[in-house]
Protein backbone atom coordinates (compact mmCIF):
# COMPACT_ATOMS: atom_id res chain seq x y z
CA UNK A 1 0.00 0.00 0.00
CA UNK A 2 1.62 3.41 -0.91
CA UNK A 3 1.00 5.79 2.09
CA UNK A 4 0.84 9.44 1.19
CA UNK A 5 2.15 11.84 3.85
CA UNK A 6 -0.83 14.43 3.63
CA UNK A 7 -2.86 14.76 0.89
CA UNK A 8 -6.97 14.47 -0.17
CA UNK A 9 -6.78 10.55 -0.15
CA UNK A 10 -6.39 10.59 3.72
CA UNK A 11 -9.53 11.86 3.45
CA UNK A 12 -12.76 11.14 3.12
CA UNK A 13 -16.18 13.31 2.70
CA UNK A 14 -19.01 11.81 4.51
CA UNK A 15 -22.33 13.26 3.54
CA UNK A 16 -25.17 12.86 5.97
CA UNK A 17 -28.45 14.73 4.47
CA UNK A 18 -28.63 17.70 2.34
CA UNK A 19 -31.17 20.65 2.89
CA UNK A 20 -32.38 23.93 1.32
CA UNK A 21 -30.37 26.11 4.01
CA UNK A 22 -29.13 25.27 7.41
CA UNK A 23 -27.47 27.59 10.36
CA UNK A 24 -24.46 26.05 10.64
CA UNK A 25 -24.54 26.44 14.36
CA UNK A 26 -27.11 23.61 14.22
CA UNK A 27 -24.80 20.79 13.38
CA UNK A 28 -21.65 22.39 14.59
CA UNK A 29 -21.48 20.87 17.74
CA UNK A 30 -22.31 17.22 17.11
CA UNK A 31 -19.35 15.03 16.81
CA UNK A 32 -20.70 13.00 13.47
CA UNK A 33 -18.88 9.91 12.74
CA UNK A 34 -15.98 10.66 14.17
CA UNK A 35 -14.67 12.67 16.91
CA UNK A 36 -12.18 15.86 16.05
CA UNK A 37 -13.45 17.24 12.56
CA UNK A 38 -16.16 19.30 12.99
CA UNK A 39 -19.88 18.36 10.93
CA UNK A 40 -19.69 21.14 8.70
CA UNK A 41 -21.80 22.89 5.88
CA UNK A 42 -20.95 22.03 1.98
CA UNK A 43 -22.76 24.64 -0.22
CA UNK A 44 -24.24 22.53 -3.45
CA UNK A 45 -25.58 25.84 -5.68
CA UNK A 46 -29.21 26.17 -4.38
CA UNK A 47 -28.79 23.29 -1.74
CA UNK A 48 -26.38 22.75 1.25
CA UNK A 49 -25.26 19.69 2.43
CA UNK A 50 -24.25 18.56 5.35
CA UNK A 51 -21.00 16.87 5.83
CA UNK A 52 -17.67 15.60 7.31
CA UNK A 53 -14.36 14.96 6.72
CA UNK A 54 -13.36 11.64 7.39
CA UNK A 55 -10.20 9.72 7.60
CA UNK A 56 -10.58 7.48 4.36
CA UNK A 57 -9.23 4.49 5.92
CA UNK A 58 -11.29 4.14 8.87
CA UNK A 59 -14.25 3.90 5.85
CA UNK A 60 -12.58 1.66 3.43
CA UNK A 61 -15.55 -1.23 2.59
CA UNK A 62 -13.36 -3.67 4.60
CA UNK A 63 -13.60 -1.16 7.52
CA UNK A 64 -17.52 -1.25 7.06
CA UNK A 65 -17.98 -5.10 6.66
CA UNK A 66 -15.92 -5.30 10.05
CA UNK A 67 -17.95 -2.11 11.43
CA UNK A 68 -21.26 -3.88 10.16
CA UNK A 69 -20.87 -7.69 11.82
CA UNK A 70 -19.47 -5.31 15.19
CA UNK A 71 -23.35 -4.70 16.89
CA UNK A 72 -22.05 -2.02 18.92
CA UNK A 73 -20.29 -0.55 16.83
CA UNK A 74 -23.08 -0.32 13.89
CA UNK A 75 -25.26 0.91 16.63
CA UNK A 76 -22.61 3.80 17.57
CA UNK A 77 -22.29 4.51 13.94
CA UNK A 78 -26.69 4.44 13.23
CA UNK A 79 -27.23 6.64 15.87
CA UNK A 80 -24.27 9.33 15.20
CA UNK A 81 -25.74 8.88 11.39
CA UNK A 82 -29.23 10.09 12.90
CA UNK A 83 -28.81 12.47 15.68
CA UNK A 84 -26.84 14.85 12.76
CA UNK A 85 -29.51 14.08 10.10
CA UNK A 86 -32.17 14.50 12.68
CA UNK A 87 -30.65 18.04 13.97
CA UNK A 88 -30.55 19.20 9.85
CA UNK A 89 -33.58 18.54 9.91
CA UNK A 90 -34.78 20.27 13.15
CA UNK A 91 -35.37 23.45 11.65
CA UNK A 92 -36.96 22.77 8.28
CA UNK A 93 -36.97 19.85 5.37
CA UNK A 94 -33.51 17.94 5.19
CA UNK A 95 -33.10 14.79 2.54
CA UNK A 96 -31.46 12.06 4.43
CA UNK A 97 -28.88 10.12 2.88
CA UNK A 98 -28.37 6.21 3.92
CA UNK A 99 -25.67 5.53 6.21
CA UNK A 100 -22.21 5.49 4.67
CA UNK A 101 -22.81 7.96 1.66
CA UNK A 102 -18.63 8.41 1.10
CA UNK A 103 -17.20 10.61 -1.25
CA UNK A 104 -13.53 11.39 -2.47
CA UNK A 105 -13.41 14.63 -1.63
CA UNK A 106 -15.11 17.96 -1.10
CA UNK A 107 -15.31 18.44 -4.96
CA UNK A 108 -16.41 15.24 -5.99
CA UNK A 109 -19.53 15.25 -3.39
CA UNK A 110 -19.96 18.70 -5.14
CA UNK A 111 -20.45 17.21 -8.45
CA UNK A 112 -22.07 14.25 -7.51
CA UNK A 113 -25.32 16.18 -5.32
CA UNK A 114 -25.34 18.97 -7.64
CA UNK A 115 -26.20 16.61 -10.50
CA UNK A 116 -29.27 15.53 -8.60
CA UNK A 117 -30.19 19.11 -7.43
CA UNK A 118 -33.73 18.70 -9.11
CA UNK A 119 -34.51 15.52 -7.25
CA UNK A 120 -33.16 17.33 -4.11
CA UNK A 121 -35.78 19.88 -4.90
CA UNK A 122 -38.71 17.44 -5.30
CA UNK A 123 -38.42 15.77 -2.63
CA UNK A 124 -37.76 18.75 -0.24
CA UNK A 125 -41.39 19.72 -1.41
CA UNK A 126 -42.53 16.72 -0.55
CA UNK A 127 -41.58 16.20 3.02
CA UNK A 128 -41.33 19.57 3.57
CA UNK A 129 -44.19 19.59 7.10
CA UNK A 130 -44.07 15.90 7.61
CA UNK A 131 -42.77 13.28 9.56
CA UNK A 132 -42.61 9.78 9.33
CA UNK A 133 -44.30 7.16 11.94
CA UNK A 134 -43.21 3.69 12.33
CA UNK A 135 -46.22 0.95 13.19
CA UNK A 136 -45.63 -2.21 14.06
CA UNK A 137 -48.43 -4.60 14.59
CA UNK A 138 -48.03 -7.66 16.76
CA UNK A 139 -50.95 -10.61 16.33
CA UNK A 140 -52.07 -11.11 19.74
CA UNK A 141 -50.90 -14.31 21.60
CA UNK A 142 -52.94 -17.40 20.82
CA UNK A 143 -55.49 -17.74 23.28
CA UNK A 144 -55.49 -20.90 24.58
CA UNK A 145 -58.45 -23.75 23.24
CA UNK A 146 -61.29 -23.08 25.24
CA UNK A 147 -63.07 -26.16 25.68
CA UNK A 148 -62.14 -27.91 22.59
CA UNK A 149 -59.19 -29.15 24.17
CA UNK A 150 -60.28 -32.45 26.36
CA UNK A 151 -57.86 -33.21 28.93
CA UNK A 152 -57.52 -37.01 28.88
CA UNK A 153 -58.69 -38.81 32.26
CA UNK A 154 -55.56 -40.03 33.95
CA UNK A 155 -57.53 -43.33 34.30
CA UNK A 156 -57.58 -43.40 30.42
CA UNK A 157 -53.57 -44.58 30.27
CA UNK A 158 -52.86 -48.00 28.80
CA UNK A 159 -56.90 -48.64 28.31
CA UNK A 160 -57.83 -46.65 24.92
CA UNK A 161 -61.16 -46.03 25.03
CA UNK A 162 -62.71 -46.73 21.50
CA UNK A 163 -62.32 -43.83 19.07
CA UNK A 164 -59.34 -42.02 21.05
CA UNK A 165 -57.29 -42.71 17.90
CA UNK A 166 -60.01 -40.69 16.13
CA UNK A 167 -60.24 -38.09 18.64
CA UNK A 168 -56.32 -37.52 18.84
CA UNK A 169 -56.62 -36.85 15.31
CA UNK A 170 -59.68 -34.48 15.45
CA UNK A 171 -57.57 -33.16 18.64
CA UNK A 172 -54.50 -32.30 16.13
CA UNK A 173 -56.72 -30.87 13.24
CA UNK A 174 -58.85 -28.72 15.55
CA UNK A 175 -55.29 -27.56 16.47
CA UNK A 176 -53.62 -27.00 13.20
CA UNK A 177 -56.89 -24.87 11.62
CA UNK A 178 -57.04 -22.58 15.24
CA UNK A 179 -53.38 -22.12 14.50
CA UNK A 180 -54.23 -21.24 10.28
CA UNK A 181 -57.29 -19.24 11.57
CA UNK A 182 -54.67 -17.21 14.09
CA UNK A 183 -52.70 -16.25 11.92
CA UNK A 184 -55.21 -15.24 9.30
CA UNK A 185 -56.98 -12.65 11.71
CA UNK A 186 -53.32 -11.90 12.47
CA UNK A 187 -52.86 -10.93 8.96
CA UNK A 188 -56.52 -9.50 9.00
CA UNK A 189 -55.85 -6.98 11.36
CA UNK A 190 -52.17 -6.18 9.84
CA UNK A 191 -54.96 -5.22 6.42
CA UNK A 192 -57.17 -3.35 8.52
CA UNK A 193 -54.45 -1.10 10.46
CA UNK A 194 -52.29 -0.29 7.39
CA UNK A 195 -55.72 0.66 5.43
CA UNK A 196 -57.07 2.81 8.39
CA UNK A 197 -53.81 4.75 9.07
CA UNK A 198 -52.59 5.21 5.47
CA UNK A 199 -56.08 7.04 4.38
CA UNK A 200 -54.60 9.58 7.32
CA UNK A 201 -51.29 9.39 5.63
CA UNK A 202 -49.68 11.67 3.29
CA UNK A 203 -48.09 8.13 1.90
CA UNK A 204 -47.37 4.57 3.57
CA UNK A 205 -45.02 1.78 2.93
CA UNK A 206 -44.55 -1.48 3.84
CA UNK A 207 -40.94 -2.72 5.44
CA UNK A 208 -39.75 -6.20 5.54
CA UNK A 209 -41.32 -7.58 8.80
CA UNK A 210 -38.74 -8.21 11.92
CA UNK A 211 -38.56 -12.20 12.55
CA UNK A 212 -39.64 -14.03 15.69
CA UNK A 213 -37.00 -14.32 18.11
CA UNK A 214 -38.01 -17.22 20.63
CA UNK A 215 -37.89 -14.37 23.22
CA UNK A 216 -39.93 -12.21 22.13
CA UNK A 217 -43.31 -12.14 24.20
CA UNK A 218 -45.22 -9.90 21.93
CA UNK A 219 -46.04 -12.68 19.55
CA UNK A 220 -45.50 -12.61 15.73
CA UNK A 221 -45.03 -8.99 13.67
CA UNK A 222 -47.59 -9.35 11.43
CA UNK A 223 -47.08 -5.38 9.97
CA UNK A 224 -44.13 -3.39 10.01
CA UNK A 225 -45.20 -0.13 8.10
CA UNK A 226 -44.40 3.52 7.93
CA UNK A 227 -46.07 6.75 6.92
CA UNK A 228 -45.20 9.83 5.91
CA UNK A 229 -47.69 12.36 8.27
CA UNK A 230 -48.15 15.91 7.48
CA UNK A 231 -47.04 17.93 10.80
CA UNK A 232 -50.33 18.77 12.15
CA UNK A 233 -52.07 15.43 11.64
CA UNK A 234 -49.50 13.46 13.42
CA UNK A 235 -52.21 13.93 16.78
CA UNK A 236 -54.85 12.52 14.74
CA UNK A 237 -52.49 9.51 13.81
CA UNK A 238 -51.27 8.92 17.55
CA UNK A 239 -55.15 9.18 18.29
CA UNK A 240 -56.54 6.83 15.19
CA UNK A 241 -53.55 4.42 16.89
CA UNK A 242 -54.95 3.97 20.08
CA UNK A 243 -58.85 3.53 18.94
CA UNK A 244 -57.25 0.94 16.48
CA UNK A 245 -55.20 -0.74 19.53
CA UNK A 246 -58.57 -0.93 21.15
CA UNK A 247 -60.73 -1.96 18.25
CA UNK A 248 -58.35 -5.07 17.01
CA UNK A 249 -56.89 -6.11 20.33
CA UNK A 250 -53.11 -6.10 18.95
CA UNK A 251 -50.65 -4.63 20.33
CA UNK A 252 -49.49 -1.76 18.33
CA UNK A 253 -46.08 0.21 18.63
CA UNK A 254 -45.40 2.90 17.50
CA UNK A 255 -42.38 5.30 16.40
CA UNK A 256 -41.54 8.64 15.57
CA UNK A 257 -41.58 11.18 14.64
CA UNK A 258 -38.84 10.73 12.16
CA UNK A 259 -36.81 12.37 9.44
CA UNK A 260 -38.56 11.11 6.49
CA UNK A 261 -35.82 8.41 5.52
CA UNK A 262 -38.06 6.04 4.00
CA UNK A 263 -40.36 8.40 1.91
CA UNK A 264 -37.31 10.09 -0.08
CA UNK A 265 -36.05 7.75 -2.40
CA UNK A 266 -39.08 7.74 -4.70
CA UNK A 267 -39.64 10.97 -6.38
CA UNK B 1 -53.08 18.01 35.35
CA UNK B 2 -52.91 15.35 32.71
CA UNK B 3 -50.47 15.92 29.96
CA UNK B 4 -50.53 15.02 26.63
CA UNK B 5 -49.91 11.32 25.77
CA UNK B 6 -46.84 10.97 23.37
CA UNK B 7 -46.26 7.86 21.23
CA UNK B 8 -42.26 6.74 23.70
CA UNK B 9 -45.04 6.39 26.58
CA UNK B 10 -45.85 2.86 24.87
CA UNK B 11 -44.37 0.57 26.70
CA UNK B 12 -41.74 -0.64 23.90
CA UNK B 13 -38.14 -1.21 24.10
CA UNK B 14 -36.50 1.94 24.94
CA UNK B 15 -32.99 1.19 23.91
CA UNK B 16 -30.12 3.96 23.45
CA UNK B 17 -29.04 7.54 24.61
CA UNK B 18 -31.72 9.40 22.01
CA UNK B 19 -34.44 6.29 22.89
CA UNK B 20 -34.87 4.88 19.67
CA UNK B 21 -35.20 1.29 19.16
CA UNK B 22 -31.93 0.50 17.40
CA UNK B 23 -33.52 -2.08 15.08
CA UNK B 24 -35.80 0.48 13.72
CA UNK B 25 -33.16 3.04 13.44
CA UNK B 26 -31.46 0.37 11.54
CA UNK B 27 -34.68 -0.28 8.99
CA UNK B 28 -33.91 3.67 8.25
CA UNK B 29 -30.41 4.58 7.74
CA UNK B 30 -29.22 1.29 6.34
CA UNK B 31 -32.44 0.71 3.96
CA UNK B 32 -33.85 4.21 2.71
CA UNK B 33 -32.22 7.93 2.22
CA UNK B 34 -31.97 9.21 -1.46
CA UNK B 35 -29.09 7.41 -2.59
CA UNK B 36 -27.05 9.61 -4.73
CA UNK B 37 -23.70 7.36 -6.32
CA UNK B 38 -21.66 7.95 -3.81
CA UNK B 39 -18.56 6.64 -4.02
CA UNK B 40 -19.04 4.26 -1.59
CA UNK B 41 -22.05 3.27 -0.39
CA UNK B 42 -22.87 0.50 1.75
CA UNK B 43 -25.91 -1.36 2.62
CA UNK B 44 -27.58 -4.25 3.82
CA UNK B 45 -30.24 -7.16 3.72
CA UNK B 46 -31.15 -7.97 0.63
CA UNK B 47 -29.06 -5.17 -1.40
CA UNK B 48 -25.72 -5.61 -2.09
CA UNK B 49 -23.24 -5.17 0.68
CA UNK B 50 -20.54 -3.00 -0.55
CA UNK B 51 -20.85 -0.61 -3.84
CA UNK B 52 -18.44 1.24 -5.33
CA UNK B 53 -19.60 3.54 -7.81
CA UNK B 54 -18.39 3.22 -11.70
CA UNK B 55 -17.97 7.16 -11.23
CA UNK B 56 -15.34 6.96 -8.62
CA UNK B 57 -13.32 4.05 -9.92
CA UNK B 58 -13.01 6.38 -13.31
CA UNK B 59 -12.21 9.33 -11.48
CA UNK B 60 -9.94 7.71 -9.64
CA UNK B 61 -7.98 6.80 -12.56
CA UNK B 62 -7.03 10.15 -12.91
CA UNK B 63 -3.65 11.09 -10.58
CA UNK B 64 -6.21 14.19 -9.35
CA UNK B 65 -8.20 12.40 -7.11
CA UNK B 66 -5.39 9.42 -5.85
CA UNK B 67 -7.59 6.10 -4.88
CA UNK B 68 -7.27 5.79 -1.36
CA UNK B 69 -8.07 2.07 -1.77
CA UNK B 70 -4.68 0.28 -2.61
CA UNK B 71 -6.97 -2.33 -4.51
CA UNK B 72 -9.52 -0.15 -6.27
CA UNK B 73 -11.99 -1.61 -4.16
CA UNK B 74 -14.33 -4.82 -4.80
CA UNK B 75 -14.96 -4.21 -8.06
Amino acid sequence: MTQRASGPADRATYVFAVARTLDPAVVADLDGMTAGEPVRLLPLGSLVGVVQSVPAHDFTDDAWQQRLSDPQDLERCARSHNEVVSASAAHGPAVPLPLATLYLSDARARQALEAEADRFHAVLKRIAHHAEWGVKVYSPPASPPAGAHRPAAAADRGRPAPGAGLAYLERKRGLQLRREQHHEQGLRIAEEVDAALAKLATAARRLRPHSHRPSDTQGSQVLNATYLVAEQRSHEFAELTRALRGRTGASIEISGPWVPYSFVSEV
Amino acid sequence: MTREPVPWDTPGPLSGPIGVPLVDLLDRVLATGVVVSGDLVIAIADVPLVRVSLHALLSSVSERVPAPWPDGGPL
